[in-house]
């Protein structure tokens, strides 16, 4: 293949970039990006996410969206991991050049697509509830911290179920092991021991050895704190498979995941900031438009999703405080509004992250969630010291 | 000599050929560089910044094209080394500390693990003998057990989640895309010299024809390994210029499925073309990019479907197809490849020794419990033009394998000029003078004929990386077989073009031009044409006579053996049965039984065997 | 310490009932099927197929069967049988009908994971211990397609056509074997036996796109450990499996997924035959 013909073609390549390189054409909308895992391990739950988003946008639009301006939302996959949301990020902050990301994402996509938010200066809302201590100037976080997740289900093993001993189990990467360092601390300052720690990393699959340690050292609980969806599954259908029916609790699973996993999720205790069974008024009215427009293909609404909802209608509410939607003043706007949402009145408003009422509940054997106990505007504790 | 007339007449066009090929390569360089310097003005801003991650990746994935599409091995490692060069960069920024001594001692570290895991890797997969599906499986297995280590690392690697945030340079997005367009543009160019010089043609007959580069000397395993370590080093320094501007390591860096990305990027491109492969990475990660976000999943289907269409159907790939459309559109032909200048070679003088060329003792093979060899011993002298005749099934070309290759009897010694043969492979028994010619002629189809030629000489002269030599030399004999069987003529024509007759004698001048002072040869008559016969005949006696090799010839023509051998052997089930002159063999009783016994008659007077 | 032992026999169960269908049309063809893992896939699909359509979970393995069978057919004739010659692309060409099998199933399914109903669950009380149920079900299993393919092999008109063509196919067409009837076959015989796997180990994992690709390259280790031979590949799943089992359990787990791709590199190193 010679080089005259090869340049010819390179030429045409070229050519082929600079028309498909056409700048986003400045609108009167205001464009919210959603990078988030239509594919890999959050795939289970993304469809929720962009439902909600949905749901959000399209209410707020009928209502004469925000400072007249009509809400647009970019939905791009981060592939659930470090590549795609760094493809993702890119995409829709130097591409698609929205004023604003509001999206839940894995630690992993979080962590590369930070830089990116960064660079390109746009306010960006985390909606996941996550392993804590994730700062940047241009980041707020609406969902749970470890501070606020653990402690309800910790007590209650200890307090209802009796439980000394504890066995940890997780997947390995930011979000797994974050959580269950902060869970060991935990139990050991209430007086519990830890007698175990094991990892498996994310596409791991077998999960074999770990649950025939866990059976040899008899703990009196389990909690695990694994990726969303495919290791969730795993690790619960083998456990149920190998017979184990200790108290466990799951820092890492949805109501959506556990009806999925059938008869082997009853029995899984959660710990979230937001179930089906809230009684609140929002909670009935949300539930009502979610089923109105969505029909058949509703996504259950879940702990990833309706913070999703929410963050939505405090970007509105920050544009309109600040007057406009330039990304500093909203950034300033954002720590000082609240929105009353599904999961209560939610203010962004310690360190960058919000105190929450946090539900603990069990899953029951039809796939449902029962209620146990709430705890009311329990604090995130010391995120970001620095902002 | 008719050789040297031709030799004049080539003259002229032979030397200005590498000068030609350098300087062409020199202005698409600039024609690049032109483009790149220009690009990052013209183009928008998240086109560049796609077109930057595309450009290492074109980079890396240029490697893979000389691993696999030039040299035939396919490998779907070359993800680690990037991976490896990447982690360099998270992990000593994260966690050692960043400045420009930092930065310079990351890309060493990466580059030198990357080397030696190369190394380690090579030495695993390619050893003598070893399967090409073996070295797959071993190229196979690095991305996974890296991955698995960088998962190992708990929060020293950031396991799952990788390293993000560290401090890097956060330059412009033009100088970041100069600096990936001009590791491209260099890496390329060198590539483009590379593949088309001497020793890239010796990549591609290694890809054609292993176990033959082996019988002319070149020692394969070692090329291999080394190739492996260089494809590694500059895998690893795209991964750190990646690392470095992305801001992110994460372990799909280092893993399988990037690994087959990159296969399936060179096969659409076009493997063994190096320009190919370059502009399908960048064509397609562009494209992917643009189209992650609308059809995500029909946009995966669309290239698994292209990629076994053209592996199936296809297997230049998609771009040389279209140069090829083109080609045919603009009624161009495809570019001559130049024919180097025949000059005869140094004699070297053969050390007059007092060790005899060649002893076998007690020679066995077996198989089991089948003994193809046993108890083989003879001497063969200088000058000596010996015949091994006996029906088929005897054990000659057996034979002949235990003297060509060191790991192939079972038992017993063979001596070369007082040099032990012990368990060396072929390609360290061409280096004690051994040059064996096969039976059926196995040389290297897309080849030239001069490429073909030179490829014998790697022994013997300095094979260059960055051009062709333009001047071909070659011993006496081989040029007498040249330029009398016209392939003078034909240096510069694909071997797939010659005759079958053309073949055989091209494939006897380069054992010839191995320079070897014991010749082996298996049937070399098989087929030819009377002219043709005769010809092979007085070239093995003059070879005899006037330069005192000793050649072994195994031929079932027995008139022919008569014409030219000075003395037979004759086996018979896996031994020896007679040693003797020509005269002696053939008024013996013992060898009319045989071939009597066995169903064969004693070819009649005047015919072929 | 006998956990572990059961740990080890159960994987090594799994492992040899998944890495049979690579096996049969490695040791017939003389190629690997790197759709293999797509297959699987295709199993677990067939039981949520089952699921979904009402029927008894027993009934999801026929009918994976008959998936296999159909689309092992189909896909020899069109992609295999023209890469006869060259079989490293025949790799790469099976992988890339992975990547599209995998696709159409995102595309047809969706890329959740789906539930799949299980035919038993729980564990059982064995030799004093309390296990899985399942998985000891699967030793049984593992033992039934062994000795089913060892009988298919040596005793049927199939099988001796088929060993004939393992050991030289050009003698087997000279004596007449239909090898191009056989090599059909057999691939169709190797997708529903691995698509018969992946519906036998949805219990144990979860049912998604991407099912098959973890087990797709420590099948292919074991098999060409294996020496492509059912005792072969029965030996080197309890070695490595075993391997396996107890590099997780007392090393890492992590460390532990490496072993079956390490050591089977090392033994083909030693021993490019294989083992048995």
């Amino acid at each position: 293949m010679n080089m005259r013909n090869s340049f010819r073609i390179l030429g045409g390549a070229a050519a082929l970039g600079l028309a498909l390189a056409q700048p986003a054409a400045a609108a009167d909308t205001l464009k919210i990006g959603v990078p988030v895992g239509l594919s890999g391990a959050n795939s289970v739950v993304a469809p929720s996410v962009v439902q909600a988003a949905e749901l959000a946008v399209s209410e707020i639009n009928a209502a004469g969206g925000v400072l007249g301006k009509q809400l647009e939302l970019v939905v791009a996959d981060d592939g659930s991991g470090a590549q795609g949301a760094q493809k993702a990020f890119d995409s829709l902050v130097f591409q698609k050049e929205v004023d604003v990301l509001i999206s839940m994402e894995t630690s992993a996509a979080r962590n590369a697509g930070l830089p990116i938010v960064n660079r390109g200066k746009v306010p960006y809302i985390y909606t996941s509830f996550y392993e804590g201590r994730s700062c940047s100037p241009w980041m707020y976080v609406n969902a749970w911290v470890p501070e606020q997740q653990v402690a309800p289900i910790v007590d209650h093993f200890m307090t209802s179920e009796g439980a000394k001993s504890f066995y940890l189990i997780g997947s390995d990467y930011a979000f797994g092991r974050g959580m269950l360092e902060f869970t060991k601390k935990y139990i050991e300052t209430q007086g519990g021991t830890v007698l175990g720690e094991e990892y498996l990393p994310m596409d791991g699959t077998d999960w074999t050895p770990i649950i025939s340690k866990l059976k040899a050292a008899n703990p009196d609980a389990l909690i695990t704190s694994t990726a969303g969806g495919a290791p969730n599954v795993t690790l619960t259908k083998q456990l149920r498979a190998a017979g184990v029916e200790i108290p466990y609790g799951n820092l890492a699973v949805d109501e959506g995941t556990a009806r999925n996993m059938g008869a082997d999720a009853a029995g899984i205790y959660i710990s979230a900031s937001y179930i089906t069974g809230i009684a609140s008024d929002e909670n009935k009215k949300f539930l009502a438009a979610m089923e109105e427009h969505f029909g058949g293909d509703l996504k259950t609404p879940n702990d990833l999703s309706v913070p999703q909802y929410e963050a939505v209608y405090l970007y509105k509410a920050a544009v309109e405080k600040a007057g406009s939607a330039e990304p500093k003043k909203v950034i300033e706007a954002l720590a000082e509004v609240s929105f009353k949402g599904p999961r209560g009145d939610i203010s962004m408003s310690k360190q960058r992250h919000a105190p929450l009422t946090m539900y603990l509940a069990q899953v029951q054997p039809d796939g449902g969630i029962k209620l146990i106990s709430s705890f009311d505007n329990v604090d995130p504790g010391e995120q970001c010291p620095n902002l | 000599m008719s050789g040297e007339a031709m030799t004049e007449s080539k003259a002229a066009a032979g030397g200005a050929k590498p000068r030609a090929e350098l300087g062409r390569v020199l202005r698409w360089g600039a024609l690049a560089v032109a483009l790149l310097i220009v690009a990052p003005f013209v183009l928008d801003t998240y086109t560049v910044n796609i077109l930057i991650r595309a450009l290492f990746l074109a980079a890396l994935a240029l490697t893979v094209d000389i691993l696999w599409g030039y040299t035939g091995v396919l490998t779907f490692g070359q993800s680690a080394f990037f991976g490896i060069g990447a982690y360099a960069c998270g992990l000593v920024f994260t966690h050692y500390g960043f400045g420009p001594g930092w930065a310079v001692l990351a890309l060493a570290a990466g580059i030198l693990a990357a080397m030696a895991v190369g190394l380690l890797v090579g030495w695993l997969a390619f050893y003598h003998g070893a399967s090409p599906l073996y070295a797959s499986i071993v190229t196979l297995a690095l991305p996974i057990v890296l991955t698995q280590v960088v998962f190992a690392g708990g929060r020293f690697t950031g396991s799952s989640s990788g390293l993000s945030g560290f401090p890097t340079y956060y330059w412009d997005l033009e100088v970041w895309f100069w600096i990936a367009g001009a590791f491209l543009i260099l890496v390329t160019c060198l590539a483009v010299l590379f593949v088309r010089s001497d020793m890239g043609r010796v990549l591609v007959a290694i890809r054609e024809n292993e176990m033959r580069c082996a019988y002319l000397g070149i020692p394969v395993s070692r090329i291999k390994i080394l190739l492996m370590v260089v494809m590694g080093g500059i895998g690893a320094v795209s991964g750190f210029g990646y690392a470095a501007f992305t801001n992110v390591v994460a372990p799909e860096l280092t893993g399988f499925l990037l690994g087959t990305e990159l296969l399936i990027w060179v096969a659409l491109g076009g493997r063994g073309t190096i320009i190919g492969p370059v502009i399908g990475t960048i064509a397609i990660d562009v494209t992917s990019s643009y189209l992650s976000g609308s059809l995500p999943f029909v946009w995966k289907l669309l290239i698994g479907i292209a990629f076994v269409l053209v592996i199936v159907a296809l297997p230049q790939g998609l771009l040389p197809e279209l140069g090829k459309g083109l080609r045919r559109l603009l009624r161009r032909q495809p570019a001559a490849k130049p024919a180097p200048e025949l000059r005869p070679a140094r004699s070297r003088v053969v050390a007059a020794g007092a060790a005899a060329p060649l002893v076998v003792e007690g020679v066995a093979r077996h198989f089991g419990s089948l003994r193809v060899l046993q108890d083989i011993s003879f001497k063969v002298g200088r000058g000596e033009l010996l015949s091994l005749v006996g029906p088929n099934g005897a054990g000659k070309t057996t034979l002949i394998r235990c003297l060509a290759d060191g790991m192939e009897r079972s038992g017993g010694r063979v001596v070369i000029f007082g040099k032990d043969l012990g368990r060396w492979p072929p390609d360290r028994c061409v280096a004690l003078g051994i040059g064996r010619k096969f039976q059926a002629a196995s040389i290297y189809e897309t080849l030239t004929v001069a490429e073909c030629l030179r490829l014998a000489r790697y022994r013997l002269e300095p094979f260059s990386l960055w051009q062709a030599s333009p001047i071909l030399e070659l011993p006496e004999a081989a040029l007498r077989i040249v330029s009398e069987t016209g392939l003078a003529e034909r240096l510069d024509i694909e071997v797939r073009h010659l005759s079958h007759g053309q073949k055989q004698a091209l494939d006897l001048a380069m054992v010839l031009a191995l320079e070897p002072t014991i010749v082996l040869l298996d049937e070399p008559t098989a087929g030819l044409t009377k002219t043709e016969r005769e010809r092979i005949g007085g070239i093995l006696t003059s070879l005899v006579e006037r330069e005192r090799l000793s050649v072994l010839l195994v031929e079932h023509d027995l008139d022919f053996v008569r014409q030219i051998s000075s003395r037979v052997i004759v086996m018979h089930q896996g031994r020896i049965v007679l040693d003797g002159s020509v005269a002696e063999v053939v008024d013996s009783e013992l060898v009319r039984e045989i071939y009597a016994g066995s169903g064969h008659e004693p070819a009649p007077a005047g015919g072929t065997a | 310490m006998s956990v572990l032992i059961l740990d080890i026999v159960t994987t090594a169960a799994i492992l040899f009932t998944v890495a049979t269908g690579l096996m049969i049309i490695l040791g017939v063809m003389k190629l690997i099927n790197f759709a293999h893992g797509a297959f699987l896939t295709i199993g677990g699909y067939a039981a949520y197929i089952a699921t979904v359509a009402g029927w008894s979970p027993w009934a999801a393995i026929p009918f994976a069967a008959v998936v296999g069978l159909v689309l092992g057919l189909v896909v020899e004739y069109v992609i295999v049988r023209p890469l006869y010659a060259r079989p490293l692309d025949a790799i790469l060409a099976t992988w890339g009908l992975g990547i599209i099998i995998g696709q159409l199933i995102t595309i047809g399914f969706g890329r959740e994971v789906q539930f799949v109903e299980p035919p038993i669950s729980g564990a059982v009380e064995f030799l004093g211990l309390s296990y899985s149920t399942y998985r000891l079900l699967l030793v049984l299993v593992a033992v039934v397609i062994g000795a089913g393919l060892t009988g298919l092999l040596y005793f049927t008109r199939f099988g001796l056509n088929a060993r004939a063509v393992i050991m030289n196919e050009d003698l087997a067409r000279g004596l007449g074997i239909d090898s191009t009837k056989v090599r059909l076959a057999t691939f169709g015989l190797g997708a529903a036996l691995a698509s018969v796997a992946g519906a036998l180990i949805t219990p144990l994992v979860s049912v998604d796109p991407n099912l098959g690709l973890p087990w797709l390259v420590n099948s292919f280790m074991l098999v060409l450990a294996s020496g492509v031979s059912i005792p072969g590949l029965m030996i080197v799943s309890l070695l490595l499996g075993g391997a396996q089992v107890v590099v997780s359990t007392y090393v890492s787990p992590i460390i532990g997924g490496l072993t079956i791709v390490v050591l089977a590199a090392l033994i083909l190193r030693l021993r490019p035959q294989g083992i048995g």
